[in-house]
């Protein structure tokens, strides 16, 4: 599928590394330290949901928009990654570090496992197979058999631990730091990401999704790189989930299913495949829209649909795409 | 919080009253307990529970077949994986149920319904694929779009609470020692005639030629004189005509509401899949084996694991024949 991908997505391969994207983040990362000053604890709450989100939508543009493999099984990832958490705190009664820990292992094995079948065949294939696989784990999950840890549909409340710096322990329920804990975690994310597609790794996803056939000739494994970018985007997409899981403070077998996966499709694309901040900016929209714009917008969601479309038929960049043509003809 | 829209599975058909043949059928896969045939077996027999489970999965097959054989001529002749193709399904089921509130009519809604929705195929090619044609990732994702604006304009205007039909035929047919619901075998029957209609189509007329010629070899289709872009238009408007037809028979049987192609589209993937990509003979093999399959499962096992089965089959045709049963390698 690597060939027609170039159309829409290469033009928006930022420079990694560059000095102004570069300050640009660290002007960003700034905005949302200071943000919470002047919102209101629900809207402090919303931030770092889109946060959350964002951070979904960036495991999974890690594999479409960097790697070319277009993915609707990010869900089951997510999903992994906040019942690993819960599981952890109500089973074995582990503190936050721990809950953390054991989510990203848990995502990490659903990956591996997932990925071991799904990178082997590209193209339509892997969407399809991508989509079967999560509605397989979802009827599995959702037979009766699994319902001491999933806790069915009504899902499953647990008391979230307090944050433990060392002699430092914050409740994670105060909307203040726990927002401050779901920045810094998606700040380190972004900077890992980053710097994974930076290095010589992040060279060779974008040789395979431009060109399949020629990398596998030139000689990389490209099953293995497949699979590492499938592993990675699963370890973050569960760091997604868990973090979601922790602030909410709840678990629900519903984020297991694909049409969550269908938002980081929504996201990313109106934020802007292949590129990092993208997918913040998409979930952002959608996000504050949907809570904002409801009120006097009948019918918001009906504008999602129309502007993915039109994001896709005439702005393939999307809204980073669009930004930095602004910022280009100034 | 934001919450993410999520429902549960309830692919398929609900089950018969319990008063038309004195004993549940079990179309209903969800919530239903785990019939013991034992515990059953003082009522209905382990041959007449077959027959009736059986038919049910031939019944619920040939709606698949419907369905999925349109995703298949599309693809096969235009290279679209056309994810609301599962909405066009719903869409048939929801104008059904208006034209049967105004009419009282079922029979006109079945010779309207899939002429307006295969308009409405016809007029979204033209409009919106034809202009990113050969661009295979664009078009999944415009076609995302598409499928967010139609389950959201169906939830604008027919509402987020699930609907039913009257069943057009009452009563209770014979089968093989047992009873079986007329309106059912009429499905069955009605679904036939559509398939066979598609087969004269394809197979009698000249724009059935033009869209095997078109299929063959489209330069050289195109060479020869054969108008191929009208072709794509009619293939895209039939194939959601057909999946119209199968949105009209499954509305009496069935729960409408908005998001009903959601639980539909995977299993119509799956169907395409194991069938062969774009083979028309491996999707009507695969989607009858597996409606059947399915069905015999419900006899012994929980519906939810039942719907497993054909996963599982899709998983082993996958690794034996990645092509598909009937899929040529390529």
């Amino acid at each position: 599928m690597g060939e027609p991908l170039r159309a829409g997505v290469r033009a928006a391969l930022p420079a990694p590394g560059g000095l102004a994207s570069g300050a640009l983040l660290l002007g960003l990362l700034a905005l949302l330290a200071a943000a919470p000053a002047v919102l209101s604890p629900y809207h402090r709450g919303v931030l770092a949901e889109i946060l959350v989100w964002g951070l979904f939508g960036m495991a999974f543009d890690l594999l479409f928009g960097y790697t070319g493999m277009l993915s609707f099984g990010q869900a089951l990832f997510f999903g992994a990654g906040a019942y690993g958490a819960a599981f952890a705190i109500f089973r074995l009664g582990a503190g936050l570090w721990g809950a953390l820990g054991v989510a990203l292992v848990v995502a990490a094995a659903f990956a591996l496992a997932v990925g071991a079948v799904a990178v082997r065949v590209s193209g339509h294939y892997f969407l399809v197979l991508t989509i079967a696989v999560s509605v397989l784990v979802f009827l599995v999950l959702e037979s009766g058999h699994w319902r001491w840890i999933t806790g069915g549909y009504s899902g499953r409340p647990f008391p979230a631990p307090p944050i433990t710096l060392g002699p430092v322990r914050l409740p994670l329920t105060n909307s203040l730091a726990g927002y401050y804990f779901v920045l810094a975690a998606v700040a380190v994310a972004y900077a890992a990401c980053h710097r994974l597609l930076a290095s010589g790794v992040g060279r060779v996803l974008a040789s395979i999704r431009e060109n399949e056939l020629r990398a596998r000739l030139v000689g990389y494994s490209v099953e293995s790189y497949r699979l590492l970018a499938f592993a990675v985007a699963g370890v973050l997409a569960g760091l997604a989930g868990a973090l979601y899981a922790l602030t909410a403070q709840y678990t629900n077998l519903a984020f297991f299913h694909w049409t969550v996966s269908a938002n980081a499709v929504v996201w990313t694309v109106i934020g802007g495949t292949g590129t990092l901040l993208g997918p913040f900016l998409g979930s952002g929209l959608v996000i504050l829209g949907t809570d904002v714009l409801s009120a006097w917008v009948p019918h918001f969601p009906i504008l999602v649909g129309a502007l993915v479309l039109g994001v896709v038929v005439f702005a393939p960049e999307g809204m980073v795409g669009l930004l930095a043509r602004a910022v280009r003809a100034r | 919080m934001y919450v993410v829209i999520i429902r549960g599975q309830s692919q398929s058909l609900d089950t018969v009253s319990t008063a038309t043949i004195g004993y549940a059928a079990g179309f209903e896969r969800v919530h239903r307990r785990r019939r013991r045939p034992r515990e059953s077996a003082t009522s209905v027999t382990l041959e007449a529970q077959l027959v009736l489970f059986g038919l049910n999965g031939l019944v619920w097959g040939m709606i698949v077949a419907l369905i999925a054989l349109g995703l298949s001529l599309v693809f096969g002749l235009i290279e679209i994986i056309n994810v609301a193709h599962g909405d066009l399904f719903m869409l048939g089921a929801v104008l059904a149920w208006y034209v049967i509130q105004t009419t009282d009519n079922f029979w006109l809604a079945l010779a309207t319904v899939p002429l307006a929705v295969g308009g409405l195929g016809v007029v979204v090619e033209r409009s919106v694929l034809r202009p990113i044609e050969h661009r295979p990732i664009v078009t999944i994702l415009a076609t995302f779009g598409l499928s967010l604006i139609f389950q959201q304009s169906v939830l604008a205007t027919f509402g987020g609470s699930p609907q039913r039909i009257e069943e057009p035929i009452r009563g209770v047919i014979p089968v093989l020692g047992t009873f079986y619901p007329g309106y059912r075998l009429f499905v069955a029957l009605c679904s036939l005639a559509a398939l066979g209609g598609l087969w004269l189509v394809l197979f009698r007329t000249r724009w059935g030629l033009w869209m095997r010629a078109v299929r063959q070899d489209r330069e050289m289709a195109l060479a020869l004189g054969i108008p191929t872009p009208r072709v794509y238009m009619i293939t895209f408007g039939l194939g959601a005509a057909l999946a119209a037809v199968g949105g009209v028979l499954a509305a009496p049987i069935t729960s409408l509401e908005f998001q009903m192609g959601l639980d539909v589209l995977p299993t119509a993937f799956i169907v395409v899949i194991i069938g062969g990509l774009g083979s028309l003979q491996g999707t009507l093999v695969a989607a009858l084996l597996l409606g059947v399959l399915e069905g015999l499962a419900n006899v012994f096992v929980t519906p939810t694991t039942a719907r497993i089965v054909s996963l599982v089959v899709m998983a082993v045709v996958l690794f034996v024949r990645p092509q598909g049963l009937f899929g040529r390698r390529g």
